[in-house]
């Protein structure tokens, strides 16, 4: 019983963490929080959607078209919800990225809401369930834990090996001095906001099949996701995706162990104990402030 | 002389109180009956809104082709309630005191209908409910609302009923434990007390779970011959996504909150997961049944987007009803009239219910015969039983 408890906590936790690091991602270049990441893929589902089961294009096109989609919604978003308040305080801003939320989702009731309403996306692999000697695992769980470690790693990659990502960190740690020594601050905070996005095009793209797809969708998955970056450090990838994986597992094991009742309500109860002690996160190394 | 110069006055005056009684009653003129409707116009819900409004509009457009009801044609005024209680409050006031129409054929979603019932009543308004299944709507019974549409007590019974014909003795209930699950899942479990029954296990699912894991492992090891699903499609997907992940079948019950197979074994997309599950139905036809190929044809005509669907056939369904109640209401209609007309309905035939509707004072749940439908995997749906409730 662990066993399969603890993988399907790991493939949840991998949903969790491709939504949560979209979240930190802009957060270490901005210093906010998109309240409107999970309304972003969400749209970019219903758009793989169009593009894979409307217009029977390949599935590769479907992810970079939901991919190029959301990056262009990113560069919208930062230049609508974000820059003209970025000397604002931090609840106008949270305000500006809330109503962007409920704005997409609007948009996607009316444009993608009369289709069905759960839209099932076809896996990329056959969905018969295979064995792994004891362990019984349906092919797309697998493809989505392996997608979420691969986006992981290349954005792990990129903040740490290309010059934008570490003028994003240098931006996300003091504004000011970033702008001193040249970073144009207002491209990197739109690209933070389209890389971000573009992150939540592919995890969509990714988790579609799981998930299914309906204008609801987005919410859900931006508070576990939130939730694993603020357990893992807001300004930690690893620690989100270690928050991410952690939630994910807790909820799997509470609800087996203790009842089906605590998968929601255990892992929102293990994150206030842990903030408690750690107001950081796991391995966030600054409290949460404002850039 | 004297009285010749009298008539056209007379008839002047006769036209005019003609006039001012049509006025007097809301939604009605001497050429048409306003309706209201409201539901989910949009997001998931919207199969049990702008679906079902669309049959009743299919319905409507067919009684007006015949020349409307007692010479007057049908007009429908819809709303969008998004699913919500509060959102249904101001659908239905603006339908009430904006639109002034005349009866209400709506009510998608449980928990918003049953938070309109307050104002329906106090303003007097009399529904005829197309969707909305929660018991709070007809008990107590409420004076002005009646339901064509199945209850959760109904369709609760059904499920318990169809589990025991199927010969099931240990039952075991995968539930949503928010107030749309608590409004079946209650009077399910009042309905196994009733027979006896212990469920030999009661699991919880959340409306947007992505994983069945641990559900599925507690259900297994109960060995349940049926297990009764109480829950939105998209969890009940995950679920028998992940019980056929663990080679786990047992006849699985569901109810009208999955109302489309053919959806849900898209949904569940394992081949060969839906193989034991059945729901339940309102409506006794398949929508590629020949015996509703003129409604089929109508609602083609009306909306050449869309194909007719379960949910479409709600709204006929509660649609005839009304247009029958409206009927034999006669020209000089009244709130009143309708009232007492729906109050006395008995053994009226629609095309589609899975029985007679009839209607007492003592009870407007005027639908006790829920439909069970199953689609095999990869092929047709089909009705595979009528399970009447007393």
């Amino acid at each position: 019983m662990f066993a399969y408890l603890a993988l399907a906590g790991l493939t949840n936790g991998a949903l969790y963490a491709l939504v949560g690091i979209g979240i930190v991602l802009i957060y270490k270049a901005t210093g906010a929080i998109n309240f409107a990441q999970g309304d972003m893929l969400m749209v970019a589902g219903f758009v793989a959607y169009t593009l894979h089961v409307t217009l029977h294009l390949p599935y590769l096109v479907a992810l970079l078209g939901a991919v190029a989609a959301c990056f262009v919604l990113g560069l919208l978003a930062e230049r609508i919800a974000f820059r003209p308040l970025a000397n604002a305080d931090i609840i106008s801003l949270v305000l500006a990225t809330v109503g962007l939320s409920f704005m997409l989702k609007g948009f996607g009731r009316v444009v993608w809401g009369g289709l069905g309403d759960y839209l099932s996306f076809p896996p990329l692999v056959p969905n018969d369930p295979i064995m792994f000697g004891d362990i019984i695992l349906l092919p797309q769980q697998l493809v989505v834990t392996g997608g979420a470690v691969l986006v992981i790693v290349v954005f792990a990659l990129f903040f740490k090996f290309t010059s934008l990502g570490r003028m994003m960190q240098a931006t996300a740690d003091n504004r000011r001095a970033a702008r001193l020594v040249g970073i144009r601050v207002d491209r990197v905070h739109a690209l933070a906001f389209a890389v971000g996005a573009a992150l939540a095009g592919a995890a969509a793209a990714l988790m579609a099949p799981i998930t299914l797809l309906y204008p609801d969708i987005g919410f859900p998955l931006f508070i576990k996701g939130f939730a694993a970056a603020v357990f893992g450090g807001l300004d930690s990838l690893p620690g989100t995706l270690l928050g991410a994986v952690a939630i994910g597992l807790i909820e799997s094991l509470a609800g087996g162990y203790v009842g089906s009742g605590f998968v929601d309500v255990s892992a929102f109860l293990v994150i206030m104990a842990v903030l408690l002690i750690r107001p950081r996160g796991l391995l966030g190394s600054a409290a949460l402030r404002r850039a | 002389m004297r009285l010749a110069r009298l008539i056209p006055f007379a008839m002047a005056a006769l036209l005019l109180a003609g006039a001012a009684r049509a006025d007097d009653v809301p939604g009605v003129t001497d050429t048409e009956i306003r309706i209201g409707t409201f539901g989910p116009m949009a997001g998931p819900g919207y199969l049990y809104g702008r679906l079902a409004m669309n049959g009743v509009e299919a319905a409507f457009a067919k009684a007006n082709e015949a020349g409307g009801v007692n010479g007057r044609k049908l007009v429908l005024v819809r709303e969008d309630d998004r699913c919500e209680p509060a959102g249904a409050i101001a659908a239905v006031r603006k339908l009430i005191y904006d639109d002034k129409v005349f009866a209400i054929d709506g009510g998608g979603c449980s928990n918003a209908a049953v938070a309109v019932r307050e104002d329906v009543e106090k303003a007097g308004i009399p529904w005829v409910v197309f969707a909305a299944v929660h018991d709070g709507l007809t008990v107590p019974v409420s004076p002005v609302i009646f339901s064509p549409a199945l209850t959760a007590t109904i369709e609760s019974k059904a499920q318990v009923a169809f589990a025991r014909q199927q010969g099931a003795k240990r039952i075991a209930i995968i539930a949503m434990h928010d107030s749309w699950g608590r409004s079946r899942l209650d009077p399910l479990m009042a309905t196994l007390k009733e027979k006896g029954i212990t469920p030999v296990a009661d699991e919880e699912m959340a409306p947007d779970a992505n994983d069945a894991t641990a559900q599925v492992l507690h259900l297994k090891a109960a060995n349940p011959d049926a297990v009764i699903v109480v829950l939105y499609p998209k969890p009940a997907a995950v679920f028998l996504r992940d019980a056929a992940k663990f080679g786990f079948k047992p006849l699985a019950i569901g109810q009208s909150g999955i109302g489309d197979p053919a959806a849900f074994e898209e949904q569940v997309g394992v081949p060969g997961a839906t193989a034991n599950f059945v729901t339940i139905a309102m409506v006794k036809v398949t929508p590629d049944d020949p015996a509703v190929a003129s409604w089929r044809a109508e609602v083609t005509r009306l909306y050449p987007d869309d194909r007719l669907s379960v949910f479409n056939l709600f709204g006929i369904g509660s649609a005839e009803v009304l247009i029958e109640a409206l009927r034999q209401s006669g020209h000089d209609l009244t709130r009143a009239k309708f009232i007492d007309v729906m109050n006395h309905l008995t053994n009226f035939q629609t095309d589609v219910y899975g029985g007679p509707i009839t209607c007492t004072p003592a009870d407007h749940r005027c639908n006790k015969n829920p439909v069970w439908l199953k689609k095999d995997p990869g092929g047709a749906i089909h009705v595979v039983a009528v399970t009447p409730v007393d």
